[in-house]
């Protein structure tokens, strides 16, 4: 089922073109045009609110400050201004983000889509991700159900970017991470083991080597 | 109110009820010696030699007006002896030695010396009187005493009336029928004390059970004291038997305003005048000077405060000149730097609509070449989208810049401070920039610490001065091209923010000149790749002020590699609940 999110914005063409492409991007949106207090049942099965400050009716701050007092429902905040006190405001009544305006529409999907992704079941023994499966309490690995047999260093290279999927992370600190601090040449030594990684868990490419930073996790299935 | 009449009329204030109040004491202190004088002269009279005896011998005739020019007051005295003249004469001489004592007594109230003066030159007169009526040895005497104490009699001066005596036994009961019968408070009075006064004696010998009464008698006896002339003394003689145990005498304090504390003359308002007068004049100088800088001040403020103040003397309003002065002084080195701020801004805000402009041109071209193609039913444009995306984006930037360059000239010391979330701002700087990298095909990414990194700061001039880099680093890109943001703990309790990417990159001997405002070659101002705007000098502005250090470097594969390293909070500063998104 749809993620309902309430978007209160009160110009009609910016309105109309977040409806639409948070529609397109599978979401459920309801589009307030005026300030007004969100009453509880509104705020029943919310996932989100997208919320101007500057509106007519009611002051976006005062919207945010009412809610917070009833429901944890996670809020994002468009802000025209440059005004560090609007944001700083925000955050503190406990708006969850906030985007300065002018923004690209995939911007706010992805925005809307980061706030709302579930925390990954980190469970002790079984971790999915995309084709992967590891269970680090048996320190097994499996692409789309076929294990994989993987050495120390392997598996800790991949646990240690499986912490983070979809975010990059330098090479220092993978290095850091699997094969301890302060080794000569480390980082070259992790460039072989992702290497050899990368062969055993083919034909999936779940590995990206990311330019100037280090490597990434793949979080969804490549396209 | 002027400051002159103010003065004038607080003078006037001050002095008015002071005198008023002189003048009253003047007028119970008159009363005063009065009334000691009418009793010392009644107890000398009875006293002197022969003097009870003249009372007690004829009471009924006794008494009456004592004063020059009446007569004695016993006209039978004529027909007494000769020795009894001799020793009423030396009685009377003694009697004025006691009237010259008196004398001595009152010396502070030169309104008594009138009246006992009166009171001894009467007896003289009456001695002389009695002496050539008498002892005609004794004249040449008596007539030198009268030239000694004559002078001054005649001295011009203004008498009271003469004593009037009259003589009472001890139960107040006069043989005289021109006595007047005893007043109660008198007659209460003299019961317990020595002289009883009309108007004092009560509350002298108040006793406790008749106190309360008397108490409030008290103003309205000063009140008469100050507007009746009138004095009434009755005194008790040294002996109790006999129609003359008791005398009263009646007189009049001098006549006129003043003389007995006061000056009798009017001279004493001379120096007051002149007092008066002497502030008047004084004040005028300074009003004068007061004037002056009014107008100089006026002068100067109605020409932009551009006019000196004239300061003269080292007193108050010099003083008041300087501090005019001073300010005039601030308030020109105000203008200055306001108008040199002014002339920034317009100068600032020319250039960023002049870049607005060009960018928002070319965006119509594009949409406009949009439109043209989808009405001829041609395929779209794809290039021409994304460079339509890539105007609206640094139009974006140009706006954004502005507003913080505004923030930052405006007032730089006063900004907001609050723990900032790095980890996050980065990625909301990357969320910005990615549409438009990704139309741009530069692969853009970023990498953050799994803990959360707060820096203390402006988050939207921090967030603006990363903006400007990264955005820097993407537009300056080709096709195909990356860049990198990497945020990392170093050294314990600092940071590194890096952007690098590998594009074009810039020459060694322009690396220190990209942040300076200035540089923006022609090349910039039409928008060539190599051209560098505000974007730098504003990151390096903001990480000045943050203290954060900007450096900027060629990495050894080519493009640029910018570093901001500064401090960073530690981590129970980082912990409150609001700055983790901020």
């Amino acid at each position: 089922m749809a993620e309902r999110v309430l978007v209160i914005e009160d110009d009609r063409e910016l309105g109309r073109q977040i409806v639409l492409h948070l529609r397109r991007a599978g979401f459920d949106p309801t589009w307030w045009t005026e300030g007004k207090t969100i009453a509880p049942e509104d705020a029943a099965g919310l996932s989100l609110v997208i919320l101007d400050l500057m509106l007519p009716g009611a002051h976006g701050l005062d919207i945010l400050r009412d809610l917070r007092a009833r429901a944890d429902v996670p809020v994002l905040v468009l802000s025209a201004r440059a005004d560090t006190m609007d944001k700083v405001g925000a955050l503190k009544l406990g708006a969850d983000d906030y985007m300065t305006k002018p923004f690209w529409p995939e911007e706010l999907v992805e925005r809307v889509r980061a706030r709302l992704r579930r925390p990954t079941l980190q469970r002790d023994d079984a971790l999915t991700i995309g084709a992967l499966t590891i269970d680090r309490a048996r320190r097994a690995v499996q692409v789309r159900g076929r294990a994989v047999e993987l050495t120390r260093v392997e598996f800790d290279f991949l646990a240690a970017l499986a912490r983070r999927p979809g975010a990059a992370v330098t090479r220092a600190w993978l290095a850091e991470q699997v094969l301890g601090p302060e080794r000569e040449g480390s980082e070259r030594t992790l460039d072989v083991h992702a290497s050899r990684l990368r062969k055993k868990l083919a034909p999936e490419e779940c590995i990206e080597t990311v330019w100037g930073i280090g490597y990434r996790l793949r979080a969804e299935p490549a396209a | 109110m002027k400051l002159r009449l103010r003065l004038a009329l607080t003078t006037i204030a001050v002095t008015i009820p002071m005198i008023v109040v002189l003048v009253l004491f003047d007028a119970v202190a008159r009363h005063r010696a009065a009334e000691e004088a009418l009793a010392g002269f009644a107890l000398a009279r009875m006293q002197e030699p022969g003097g009870r005896e003249r009372c007690e011998a004829d009471p009924s005739r006794w008494g009456g007006e004592m004063g020059p020019g009446r007569g004695p007051p016993g006209a039978g005295e004529a027909s007494e002896t000769r020795g009894r003249a001799a020793s009423d004469s030396r009685g009377r001489e003694s009697g004025a030695a006691g009237a010259s004592d008196l004398r001595g007594r009152e010396s502070g109230a030169s309104d008594l010396r009138g009246r006992e003066s009166e009171a001894s030159d009467s007896r003289g007169r009456e001695s002389e009187a009695s002496d050539s009526r008498g002892r005609e040895s004794e004249a040449s005497d008596s007539r030198g005493r009268e030239a000694k104490m004559g002078p001054p009699l005649d001295d011009g001066r203004p008498r009271g009336r003469p004593a009037v005596l009259f003589a009472y036994d001890a139960a107040l009961r006069s043989a005289n029928p021109a006595a007047p019968a005893i007043a109660e408070p008198l007659a209460q009075a003299i019961a317990t004390s020595e002289v009883a006064t009309s108007e004092v004696a009560i509350s002298e010998v108040a006793t406790p059970e008749v106190a309360t009464p008397e108490v409030a008698t008290w103003p309205r006896s000063w009140a008469r004291s100050w507007w009746s002339a009138e004095v009434e003394v009755l005194v008790r003689m040294p002996w109790e038997a006999g129609p003359c145990a008791r005398v009263l005498a009646q007189g009049s304090t001098v006549p006129g305003w003043l003389g007995a504390v006061l000056p009798p003359t009017r001279i004493w308002l001379a120096p007051l005048v002149a007092l008066f007068a002497a502030v008047l004049l004084a004040m005028g100088p300074i009003v004068g000077r007061i004037r002056r800088l009014t107008e100089a001040v006026r002068r100067s403020a109605s020409a932009g405060y551009a006019s000196a103040v004239p300061i003269d003397g080292s007193d108050e309003v010099g003083e008041l000149a300087r501090a005019f002065e001073a300010a005039g002084r601030e308030v020109r080195a105000q203008l200055t730097a306001k108008d040199r701020r002014e002339a920034a801004l317009r100068e600032f805000l020319a250039n960023t609509t002049h870049d607005v402009m060009i960018p928002l041109t070319v965006l119509q071209g594009h949409l406009s070449e949009l439109n043209e193609n989808a009405s001829a039913g041609a395929a779209i444009d794809r290039a021409a989208v994304v460079a339509a995306m890539g105007e609206a984006h640094y139009i974006a930037a140009i706006v954004h810049n502005l507003a913080v360059m505004a923030k930052i000239d405006a007032d730089a010391p006063r900004l907001h401070r609050e723990p900032v979330a790095m980890d996050v701002l980065v990625e909301r700087v990357l969320a910005r920039h990615r549409p438009i990298a990704r139309r741009l095909q530069v692969e853009l990414d970023g990498a953050v610490p799994e803990s959360p990194l707060h820096v203390e700061g402006d988050v939207t001039l921090l967030e603006q001065a990363v903006s400007n880099v990264v955005y820097n680093a993407i537009r300056h890109n080709r096709a195909g091209g990356h860049v990198a943001v990497l945020l990392d703990r170093v050294g314990g309790d600092r940071f590194r923010l890096r952007v690098v990417d590998d594009g074009p990159g810039v020459a060694a001997d322009e690396l220190t000149r990209l942040v300076e405002r200035g540089f923006r070659s022609d090349a910039a101002r039409t928008r060539a790749p190599d051209g560098q705007g505000l974007g730098l000098h504003i990151a390096a502005r903001v990480a000045a002020l943050h203290g954060i250090g900007l450096v900027f470097e060629s990495p050894p594969g080519g493009g640029l590699q910018v570093d901001f390293i500064g401090p960073r909070v530690c981590a129970e500063a980082a912990d409150s609940p609001h700055a983790a998104h901020s």
